[in-house]
This record gives structure tokens, sequence and C-alpha cells, in this order.
């Protein structure tokens, strides 16, 4: 520990930003594969929602089984912004979220006040309706036709379509995402929305506003989520209904899980493991699909709380991502003991 | 509206025995949800299994339909047990008090057996390919059958005797026995039941026995009443168990049977006003009102709220 | 100047290992070998496999691999196999996807990229607009929409019900077969969606016989539709129902069993056919599965690796992806076996489409 209290704590950080942007992208460079890429890139945004689902899950602990769909939400606002109105990415980025987290908002008002399997269910029929109406609602989403996105990154009318560009967007855009939800969740904040998932009735007693909060956290999982579907519409060049579906959200809780609930890094290990883990297995053939359910089955198995258990990352986190606690120059206390 | 057309008592004939299926399902579903208090991703799996055992064995023997079912119930057993020991047994080796209280500990066998039935699944695949595979005919159970206005099956009355077996014999094994008191404790309050000298471990492979069973006798009824049996078939019924069963409250069985039928109901009687696309749409609109107003579902007890 | 000798003799050898003898290739298959509609895969590389060891007992100056990726129906899982082929220089073409959805998000990276896409099946009305890669082997709706109009106009059937399984095909099934039967002055009844995998449609047959239409137009595949026959059946309904190709599988009469006769069905695939070339490829089917029959989807996958093939062959002795793709747009009368096949300037293959009927358990082709 005293080695690791020597070392600064804006190593970690260093470490990662430079992992993320310089590295990497140069050893992708020098390999120069559009697979290489594409792999990158969807990795970075089911990192993007998997981080998301962890500030429901993970954090709030409330089982979320119909995330996908507002992924999806996203992802067709981006599309139909695009398509109807014209809008290039740099104006469907925010309005996708702030989309999806109306939309969830929404459908939060009348449910969040279930707790435990009751809210999983919600969600889950939640998720289901939305997918129905991305579905059924042709004349609006042009239902299983599903729609093309005319237009691909750009930033303010500069292109960023070429294969750098747009990983360095989808980097920029996850990174910063990923770095809001930690704040959140490292935070009072997130130690608030822990507080409901230990013991919501004594968190309510003790005067946290659990259904508020719970409604917040449900919309800001929503937000995040819809910034990932408007990253994968743009990336893309076309969506339908069926890239939302079910099994979408069982395994985007599979990357939480795995990773380990309630630890953010976890989450993004989770992420990274899910969508890696069966392309390559590909030399597997028909078999690959088993390996990634034995990996599944053995990882939760030895590791039962994660590949990265919430209370190695919190220590993590604390001690190398600045959150640990000091006292400030005038004597105050911030930060977590 | 002439409430008493025809029309509408056939859609009403055809909704119940769309919910006897769920019910089916949402039986032993209920039952092992009861006890262990984690969602069971692995059952509908079961169910597919219990349906390949019957069709495997109608293919190289040919036995009588009794024997069919008997089949998929030893499956079912079988594969119960397994998956116990498999996905819920090693996460029960932490006993210390951190880890009872750790949210990621509680919820690692929902991981577990969700692996479990992608690999089950994946395997089924494999072995049998994904395609529909047909049921000899003289097995099939739909042949039809005319009740006064409305057209019924065979399999209807088969899935409601069965069903309704199925209640009643659970219900007294819940009620009348030791080992339904013993499982009946566990699910209460599983400390509590250790500490009065009940073999929580051999409770808990019980539940999964029974719930199995009933699960792959679901399997392989369904199968029949179908004539269509393939991998993929456990997933939607899966989830209309797991919907029924959260509506009827968790801990009632007969709550979950009344709201699988509820939701057969509604999704055949929404049929008639909307696209047969939008019918799920108001069975889910259905569950989230029943949410809205029963939070707690219809016939849910005031439970522990872990 | 050393440099640019270099070059020169580089451009020199090159050539004349070229014009010496043909280029080896390789051809990409993404289609779902896992998953729910994995059945379809398995089906297309079995196709395809029978038209790679045909094209290779030719004994052809050069050698073709085909590479088969799974994409489980996924787009996400589409898009990567998409950027692996392209990346792949030794690809000069690509034959799949199974569903529209991930074909059409594949087509995005292949219409950048330049590289010619073939789909057996991708039946979306705009795939093949999306850019001059995309091309199919596939009677679309707009053709066979009007053909099974023109076919139940002339039984006199005037009031149809019409429904499909919602998605993207079905609905060109619905809009092909609407549009044709409203310029002929006839007029449906009713039209309606129901979710792929649908179990129980005896809610929906209720609701369409109270239409009382005089036939049933429908949009489905074998499963859907064994399922659907099977519960009309079982309510007593007789009223005719008509289907399109896609529905043409063996499978479907092994699922149904009687509840199939009275079918009637278009195919541009019949598995009786003398032709030697349709014998060869079912003798060649049946011994590999079996002795199960090919349906319609094989025949097409079959064709679509044959066409790609020849295009390769064409596209010697340097076959880029532009020449590929070139070639491949001159596709004209290809005598497959599921017809004569034309692209035409919007790289659509024309079909010519049998109707069938469904008598004592087997497919049975009609005149009228």
């Amino acid at each position: 520990m005293s080695a690791s209290k020597s070392r600064p704590q804006w190593v970690l950080p260093v470490l990662i930003g430079l992992l993320v942007f310089a590295a990497l992208p140069a050893v992708l460079a020098s390999f120069d594969r559009g697979y290489f890429y594409q792999i990158a890139n969807l990795a970075l945004i089911f990192v993007l929602l998997s981080a998301s689902m962890h500030l429901v899950t993970g954090v709030a602990g409330l089982l979320h089984l119909g995330h996908a769909a507002f992924y999806g939400v996203g992802a067709y606002t981006a599309a139909l912004l695009t398509t109807k109105l014209g809008l290039g990415f740099t104006w469907t980025l925010p309005l996708s979220g702030l989309v999806a987290a109306l939309v969830a908002f929404l459908v939060a008002l009348p449910t969040m006040r279930l707790v435990s399997i009751y809210f999983a269910v919600a969600t889950l029929a939640i998720g289901q309706m939305l997918y129905l109406v991305m579905l059924n609602w042709v004349e609006f989403t042009k239902g299983p036709n599903g729609i093309i996105v005319t237009k691909g990154l750009e930033l303010f009318g500069f292109s960023l379509s070429g294969r750098l560009a747009t990983y360095y967007t989808v980097a920029a855009v996850v990174v910063l995402c990923v770095v809001a939800i930690g704040r959140l969740s490292h935070s009072y904040y997130g130690n608030a929305l822990r507080s409901i998932r230990e013991d919501d009735q004594c968190a309510d007693a003790m005067g946290v506003r659990t259904v508020r909060l719970k409604m917040e956290a449900f919309t800001l999982s929503a937000f995040f989520a819809g910034v990932a579907g408007s990253l994968w519409a743009h990336m893309t060049g076309y969506i339908s209904p069926g890239d939302f579906k079910f099994s979408e959200s069982i395994l985007i809780l599979a990357m939480v899980v795995v990773g380990g609930l309630g630890s953010l890094p976890g989450a993004v290990i989770g992420a990274l493991l899910l969508i890696l883990l069966p392309e390559g297995l590909r030399g597997l053939g028909d078999f690959r699909n088993i390996m990634v359910g034995m990996v599944m089955f053995l990882s939760i198995l030895f590791l039962p709380k994660g590949l990265l258990g919430e209370v190695s990352a919190l220590r993590l986190v604390r001690q190398q991502l600045g959150a640990a606690w000091r006292r400030t120059d005038n004597g105050i206390g911030i930060g977590w003991r | 509206m002439d409430l008493f057309d025809p029309y509408y008592l056939q859609q009403l004939a055809i909704g119940l025995s769309l919910g006897m299926t769920y019910a089916l399902m949402a039986i032993g579903f209920t039952l092992i949800f009861g006890v262990l208090n984690v969602v069971n991703f692995a059952h509908g799996e079961i169910y597919t299994l219990g349906a390949f055992a019957g069709l495997v064995l109608i293919t190289a023997a040919a036995p009588p339909i009794a024997a069919v079912v008997f089949a998929a119930l030893a499956i079912g057993a079988f594969a119960g047990f397994s998956l116990e020991r498999l996905a819920f047994k090693p996460f029960r080796r932490f006993t210390d008090e951190a880890s009872l209280k750790s949210r990621a500990m509680r919820e690692s066998t929902l991981l577990s057996s969700l692996a479990v039935s992608i690999v089950v699944r994946e395997a089924l695949e494999i072995v049998f390919g994904s395609q529909m595979r047909s049921v000899p005919f003289e097995y099939l159970i739909n042949t039809p059958v005319r009740v006064g206005p409305v057209i019924l099956v065979t399999g209807d009355f088969i899935i409601l005797g069965v069903a309704a077996a199925m209640l009643i014999g659970l219900q007294y094994l819940l009620t009348r026995t030791r080992i339904g008191l013993s499982i009946r404790a566990v699910s209460n309050n599983p400390l509590g039941a250790k500490y009065v000298g009940i073999d929580t471990d051999r409770t808990i492979i019980m539940t999964f026995v029974v719930g199995s069973m009933m699960g792959a006798a679901a399997g392989i009824l369904v199968g029949l009443y179908y004539g269509a049996i393939f991998p993929a078939m456990g997933f939607v019924p899966g989830i209309k168990a797991f919907v029924a069963m959260v509506m009827g409250g968790l801990s009632s069985i007969p709550g979950a049977v009344i709201c699988a039928l509820i939701l057969g109901i509604s999704e055949s009687m929404a049929t008639t006003f909307v696209s047969s696309g939008w019918s799920d749409m108001v069975a889910y609109g259905f569950l989230i009102l029943t949410l809205i107003f029963f939070p707690n579902g219809l016939f849910g007890a005031g439970r522990e709220r872990v | 100047m050393t440099l640019r000798l270099a070059a020169l003799t580089a451009t020199a050898v090159v050539g004349l290992s070229v014009s010496a003898h043909a280029a080896d290739v390789k051809i990409g298959y993404q289609l779902p070998l896992t998953g729910d509609t994995a059945q379809y895969g398995q089906d297309f590389r079995k196709a395809a496999e029978i038209a790679l060891d045909e094209f290779k007992a030719a004994d052809k100056p050069f050698k073709v691999e085909i590479v088969f990726e799974d994409s489980r129906s996924d787009a996400k899982e589409g898009v990567n196999i998409a950027r692996k082929f392209v990346d792949d220089k030794a690809i000069v073409g690509v034959l799949g996807d199974f569903t529209s959805g991930v074909s059409m998000a594949a087509a995005q990276v292949y219409k950048e990229a330049g590289l010619a896409q073939l789909s057996q099946t991708a039946s979306h009305p705009d795939y093949t607009k999306i850019s001059k890669y995309q091309f199919r082997n596939i009677a679309t709706q707009a053709q066979e929409g009007p053909y099974n109009a023109k076919w139940m106009a002339s039984k006199g059937f005037k009031n149809v019900a019409v429904i499909a399984e919602q998605t993207d095909w079905g609905q060109s099934v619905v809009a092909g077969y609407t549009e044709a039967v409203k310029a002929g002055g006839g007029q449906v009844a009713f039209s309606e969606f129901f979710n792929r995998g649908l179990k129980d449609y005896r809610s929906l047959i209720s609701k369409i016989e109270r239409a009382k239409p005089d036939a049933i137009y429908t949009g489905f595949f074998y499963e859907d539709g064994a399922q659907f026959l099977k519960q009309l059946q079982q309510l007593g309904v007789k009223t005719p129902v008509y289907s399109t190709s896609a529905a043409y599988s063996p499978k479907l009469l092994e699922l149904s069993g009687d509840a199939a006769d009275g079918l009637h069905l278009t195919s541009n695939f019949l598995p009786t056919n003398p032709d030697p070339a349709v014998q060869k490829f079912v003798a060649e089917w049946k011994k590999r599965s079996n002795g199960a029959e090919p349906g319609q989807f094989p025949a097409q996958a079959y064709d679509a690796v044959r066409i790609m093939l020849a295009a390769v062959e064409k596209a010697q002795p340097n076959p880029t992806r532009e020449s590929v793709r070139d070639a491949l747009a001159q596709t004209k009368d290809f005598p497959g076996i599921t017809g004569k096949t034309t692209f035409d300037a919007d790289r659509e293959a024309n079909k010519e489409l049998t109707k069938v009927e469904v008598k004592g358990g087997q497919f049975a082709p009609v005149k009228e």
C-alpha cells in the first residue's frame, strides 16, 4: 500500500488516457485493418452502454432488463433527425441522449416506486413496449425496414468519417461519458444511490429521497445509452429494430455482472470481454458461442463478485483516481475516507 | 357489441388455452423463485430439454404418450438437479456476512444460470440444429373438438388437466408434506430454516427437481400441442412466465397461474382491436398498470423486500 | 532511376505472371451459422459447398476458396465480418447475409469499400439501391406480388385478406400485392402483420374469418406457415390460402402434414424439374442431408454462389473487386437451377415464377 500511496494520483488516469488516445490508435493505425477499428469502436460503444447500466444496476442496485430499448431510442432519434430534419451528428449526439432521457423520465414517473424484482419486470415490460413501437409503428420508425442513416460522423460540418477520426470521435465521446459516470458513482451522489441498494427503507428513513434518486439514476443512464445509440446509428449507417431487442439488454446486463456489480472498471472490463471474446473465438466455428457461455460461467464461478469486484474497484478508484480523502489547504476534508 | 357473439367466445377460449401454456411454465418457475429469490434464466432451457427428450424418445421407440411425458419428467428432474449443482450450489459456499450482504454475490446466480442457459441452447442447436422439428402426427394433441359455438383442441383439455393436477399436487406438497413444509420454511427465511435443523441444501435440490420436472413436462406438452420443437422454444414462454409470476405477486403459485391466464386472454382479445403485432403491447401495458396499482403484484402478500 | 527501373520490372513480372496463369481468389460468405436462424445459414453453407466442389471438379486454371463467417443474424457481428472481408485483399466478392437487416448494415461497409455483395435472400426494397455494389438473387415482391395477384384474380377472388410477418420482407409482401390488386381494380379486405415466431395464430385466424375474405394471401416462412396452416385446419377454416416462394420448403410439408393440402404458392425452383442441372444438385443435396429434399432458399444460395464463381471466372486473368463487380453486373441468362438469371440495371435478378399447389403432401406444379 505504501508504494501505491507514494505514487501520484494522476498516474493511472494519464496511463489510461495514453492507452486510449495514443497507444491503441497507434497500434490500430499500424495494422490499418478496418476490422480492428470496427471492433474497437463497437467495444467502446458497449463500454458506454455497460457503464450506463452500471449506474442503475450496479450502483443503485436495480435490476434493469430493458436497457437496450433506450439505446434504441437514442439510435432512432439520431436516424430520424438525420433523415427527416437533415441534422448532423453534432446535433443528434446530445439530442439522442436527451430524447432517450425524456422517454426514460416519462416511463419512470409511474414505475419508480417499485422495488427489487417488480422493478426488474417493469423495466422488462418498458423495454419490450419500446421495442414493439420501433417494430410496429411503421409510419414513423419505418418499422422492420429500418432506417439508412445518410450522414456519418461529423463535428460542425467537419467530416470525421475516416478510420482514425471515427475512432477518436467514438473514443472521445465514450471516455467523456464514462468519466462523467465515474464522477457520479464515486461521489456522495453515488453513495446515496448505494444506500438505496443496501437498504432502501433505511435510506428513506435517513432522509435520502429514494424515489427521486432512482428516477434520476434511471434517466441519466438512459441519457448515456441514448448517446451510445447515436454513435451506433452514425457509425453503421443503418439501424433496424433487431439491433435493440431483449437479448441485447441481457448482453449488457451480463457485461455489468461479469465485470462486477457496483464496479465501474468492472463494467468496462466486462464490456470489453463480451465484445472481444466472440470475435476472438471465430476460429472455433460453430462452437464459439458455447465457449462464450463457458467463459461467462467460469468467470462468475471463480469470481462471483465479478472480474473486478466493487470493493477492489473502489479501492482502486480512491487511491489512483484522485477521490481519496485529503485535506485542502484551509483544512476542509474532501473525498473518501 | 354483442358480448355473446361466438367470435368473442372463441377468442376467449383461445386466450385461455394460450394462457394455460404460459401457466404450465409459470408454476415451476414460481416454485424455484420462491425458494431462492433469484431469477432462474435457465428455466426456459429446462422446458426445451423436456421437449427434446420427449422427441428423441418418440423418434427412437415410439412409446405411448404417457411414457413420453415420463421421460420428460425424468430428464427434467435430472436437469434440475444438475442445474442446481452447477449454477446455484457453488454460490452458497460463501456464508460470511459480507458475502451474504453483497449485492454482487446475490446476483451472481443470475449470470451463472444465464451462462448455463446459453451453453445448453447452443449445444442443442449444434446437436439438433436450430430448425423446428416436427412431431409424428399420431402424437399430436391437437384434434379439434367443438364445444357449443367454440372450437377447441384435445390438447386444451389435456393441458388444463395437467395444469390443474400440478397446481393441486403442488399445493398438497407444499402444505401437507414435510418436504413442502421445509420448502416453505427455506423460502421464508433460509437462515432460520437452517437453525431449526432443516437441511436447506437438500430442500433447495428438491425444489429444483420438482420445479424442473414441471418445466420439462410443460415443454413436451406444449411441443406436442403445437407440433414443433426447436432450441429457442423456451424463450417467449419464459418471459411470459416471469411476467405472470411477478404479476401474481411472487409468492403465490395460484396467483401466477391466474395472471398467466390473464396474459393469454389479453393477448388474444387484443388481436381483435389492434394488429396482431401490437398484441404483446397490451399484455405488457396490463403488467405495468398492475404494478402501478398493486406494487406487490395482484396476489402478493407482504414480503421481505430484498 | 534504379527505383523506377525496379518498379518497371515489378510491373512487368506481375503482368507476366498474370497472363501466364490465372490468379487464385477468395470469396467471402457471411451467414448465420449459429443462433435462431442458423438452420438457414447451415443450408446455405451446404449449398455453397456443393457449388464449390463442382467448381473444383471442373478443373479450372485457378483456385477459389470460400471463407464462411458466422453473423448470428446480428447486425453488429455482420458489420464486423464485413470489415474483416474488406481487409482481406484476396476477397474479390461477398455473398450474404441472410436477413435484410444484417445485409443492409453490412452493405454500408461494402459500398464504402467497393466490394460486390450478392445476397441470396435480402429482400429489402432499398437493398440494391444502396450502391452499385449490391446484388441479389431473389425474386422481389414487386415481381411476385403482381404475379400472385393476377393468379388469384383469375380464380375469381375479389376480396382477399393479406397477412405477413412483421419484417421488411413481410412489409414488401403486403405492399407488392396490395399495389397490384389496387392497380387491377380489386380490393384488399384486410391486411395485418404478425410477429415472426408467433406460436398461436388462432386469434388472428378468427379475426380474418370475421372479415369473410374469399382467399387469404400470406407472407411467411415455412415455420410460421406450418403453424398457421395447422391452426387453420384446427379451426375448420376452408378459405383458400396463397403464399409466396419463401414458404417453398419440404419442411413446410413435414411440419404441417395434411394441413398444407390445397396451399397455393409460387416458386422458382422445383426439385422435380427434369433439368439435369437441377437433378444433379438435388441428388448431391440429398446425399449430404440424409435424403431430405432442398427447398427454395438453398437453391437460391447455390445459384448465387455459382453466379459469383462465374463472375470471378469472367474477371480472370486479373480479377479485382471492381472487375468482379462489373462481371457480376453483366450476368445475363445465367442458367441456374432457379431459372435463368439476368441482372437488370438496378442489379435485381428477374426470376421466372412457377405456380405450385400442395396436393397429397407433395408440391405439384399447376398450369393455370
